[in-house]
């Protein structure tokens, strides 16, 4: 007879399959058919029998290349990163203004918050960018409100351009952020604030010295996943940015659909994933030099 | 309280409701400088509350607080100059131990390096080492925690320390160490201390007076010899140590007859009244062998064996249960069922001032806290 926890060590593994299996077909087979696509050669006369996609059967490494020959992908993924870490950086400021307001709100108050910080994520994300087209255009009401504000009486630049997009991505990012330092400063135990209070610490100086840096990890975690996000944008800068400015994952999108070139487009997805893979290292890395220098 | 000078610190018809509940309802009280003013009380009593309304920590909804004459009700928190000790310690888990004893000090924008000295200087005061100033709270034991929450609190000379039950979270081995360490620091600084427990014994030990706190209320305010021995109400004479609390049924000119079959010189009772409450510490009572004119009034029903002490419960002939602490070396004379003659020691028996109001006299006989 097996031991009880033997046993349920196993029932244990066997739940865990289905999820196994999902991650599996739905992501890892993926992730290899696009590697595998990336080294074909481009141009060839077959894909899905619509021809011109991709050299079946082929191996070339054109793709990557190219991609590192010319400073046209250099500039996209500069421009990418630029976008993402301003999108990122703004949700983290903004996010953890407001986190700070609604964890010091009384409870039915914070679910309300929280309930309002999360509604957006239930509408279409095509809906709230349209819905930002209309906000944001030089006749739409944030112009009406701002426009008399500047002496010549010209809109705001707002729409399509660096600013338009920014502002459609962090509105997007935005929730996430919060509802990560909500959780953040939820763990900071209740009494320390009073505590330093107590002795005789402004409000300032304990958020300085108490607050912020008992949030540092959580600050950087939510950085983290913002960015992320921002260097995957593809919506908001498509809809909101200029037409000239493009992220990456426009990029291969149009190298996808609009110039078939399915290496390129395979290889400009490979580079993404290992940026954001060396990110999560990055951080990774410090996280653990931080908790070495703690010790 | 008379005192010619003015009390350290005064509380006038203090009262804090929560939602519903009424978690301190009109406490009057005055503790003298330097003094260890202990506040004892079941969890739940608004002992914590009141600590807390004092410190600043909450705001009350009336009366009002004095601190050296000086009304401080509306005084923010982190202008007090009031140290407090929290259960939790509350000590910041990213400081090292000198970091946040200095903390006070760093707040009140001395220089980087007096605040190291000083806190260095308290360090050594609490019995910590250099070694231990650079650990951070999550690396110290439990005592040493306790060390640095109360260095912490202290390095900011406060006019006032609170305590909320500081040996609560400690093993019963380094609680005892810590309780003669606590009073010597605090019979040292001459801080005035408010401290609050739910253990009677720590209160007993460490109190030059104590208060006993139930249901937002002060009970009795006096030296815990007062609290042990004279009890005004018998809530206080259950919630400190064990005691037997029996009704007075008739009074004559030469005894006092009351439940638990028990008969008590009037002497020592000059007040005593039908219906009023004695009461008989366990270890005021006596037991002898039944004969020569003592009738036995008890059985034996149990006998435990408590260390130096022997406790023993008798069956009273008219149904109730007394508590009765022997001497160790008398236990092994009670033995189960055996009946005995319970009496009481003269003189040691208390009459509660309290008249038993409306209700129907307390049957009940022994309670232990």
């Amino acid at each position: 007879m097996q031991a009880p926890e033997r046993r349920d060590r196993g029932l244990r593994r066997l739940l865990a399959w289905p999820a196994l299996l999902f991650v599996a077909v739905f992501f890892f087979v993926p992730i290899g058919l696009l590697m595998r696509v990336s080294v074909y050669e481009g141009g060839g006369r077959s894909g899905f029998g619509i021809g011109g996609m991709y050299t079946p059967g082929s191996w070339s490494t054109d793709s990557y290349r190219n991609l590192l020959g010319d400073g046209y992908f250099g500039e996209l993924l500069l421009f990418t990163l630029r976008f993402g870490m301003s999108a990122a950086a703004i949700s983290v400021l903004l996010g953890f203004g407001l986190a700070l307001l609604i964890v010091r709100l009384p409870p039915t108050l914070r679910l309300l918050a929280l309930c309002a910080v999360f509604l957006p994520k239930l509408a279409n994300v095509l809906v709230i960018v349209y819905g930002l087209v209309l906000l944001l255009g030089d006749f739409g009401p944030v112009n009406s409100l701002l426009a008399p504000l500047r002496g010549d009486g010209l809109p705001l630049p707002l729409l399509h351009n660096f600013t338009g997009a920014l502002i459609g991505e962090v509105y997007l990012i935005l929730p996430y952020a919060v509802l990560l330092l909500v959780a953040t400063l939820d763990r900071i135990p209740a009494l320390l604030l009073p505590a330093a209070r107590g002795l005789g610490a402004g409000a300032f100086e304990t958020f300085r010295r108490i607050t912020l840096p008992l949030c540092l990890p959580g600050l950087a975690t939510t950085f983290l996943l913002c960015l992320i996000f921002g260097i995957g944008a593809y919506v908001a800068p498509a809809i909101l940015g200029s037409p000239d400015e493009f992220t990456l994952s426009i990029d291969i999108q149009r190298q996808t659909f609009e110039n078939l070139n399915w290496p390129r487009a395979a290889a400009e997805s490979v580079m993404m994933l290992l940026c954001v893979g060396a990110l999560c290292a990055g951080y990774g890395i410090g996280v653990a030099g931080v908790r070495r220098l703690a010790r | 309280m008379k005192h010619a000078m003015k009390p350290a610190l005064a509380l006038r018809g203090l009262a804090r409701r929560f939602a519903a509940k009424t978690a301190v309802d009109g406490v009057d009280l005055e503790v003298a400088a330097g003094e260890l003013f202990c506040l004892l009380g079941p969890s739940g009593c608004g002992k914590t509350t009141l600590l807390r309304l004092i410190g600043g920590y909450v705001a009350p909804d009336a009366g009002r607080i004095e601190l050296a004459g000086n009304d401080i009700t509306h005084v923010p928190l982190a202008e007090r100059a009031i140290g407090m000790v929290f259960q939790s310690y509350a000590l910041f888990p990213h400081l090292s131990a000198r970091e946040n004893i200095a903390f006070g000090l760093r707040a009140r924008g001395r220089p980087r390096s007096e605040c190291r000295q000083r806190a260095d200087a308290m360090l050594e005061r609490v019995g910590l080492d250099a070694a231990a100033g650079d650990r951070l709270p999550g690396r110290l034991s439990g005592g040493e925690q306790q060390r640095v929450a109360l260095a912490r609190a202290l390095l900011v000379e406060p006019k006032l320390l609170l305590l909320d039950e500081p040996l609560a979270s400690l093993d019963r081995r380094l609680r005892e160490v810590m309780r003669h360490e606590l009073k010597d620091l605090q019979r040292r600084t001459g801080v005035t201390t408010i401290m609050v427990t739910h253990d009677q014994e720590d209160a007993l030990f460490l109190a030059d007076r104590v208060g006993v706190m139930m249901n937002g209320r002060l009970l009795q305010v006096g030296s815990p010899e007062a609290l042990y021995r004279r009890p005004e109400r018998s809530e206080v004479a259950r919630f400190l140590g064990d005691a037997n609390l029996l009704t007075v049924r008739s009074v004559d000119a030469s005894a006092v007859s009351t439940t638990g079959a028990l008969s008590i010189r009037s002497a020592d009772l000059p007040d005593a009244q039908p219906g009023r409450m004695v009461m008989l510490r366990p270890e005021d009572l006596r037991l002898s062998d039944p004969g020569d004119g003592r009738p036995p009034n008890g059985t034996i029903v149990s006998s435990t064996f408590m260390g130096a002490d022997g406790q023993i419960v008798v069956l009273a002939a008219d149904g109730n249960s007394l508590l009765v602490r022997i001497r160790q070396a008398e236990l092994p004379v009670a033995r189960d069922g055996q009946a005995v003659h319970v009496s009481s020691t003269p003189g040691a028996s208390w009459l509660i001032p309290e008249i038993p109001t409306g209700r129907a006299a307390v049957p009940s006989v022994h309670a232990s806290a």
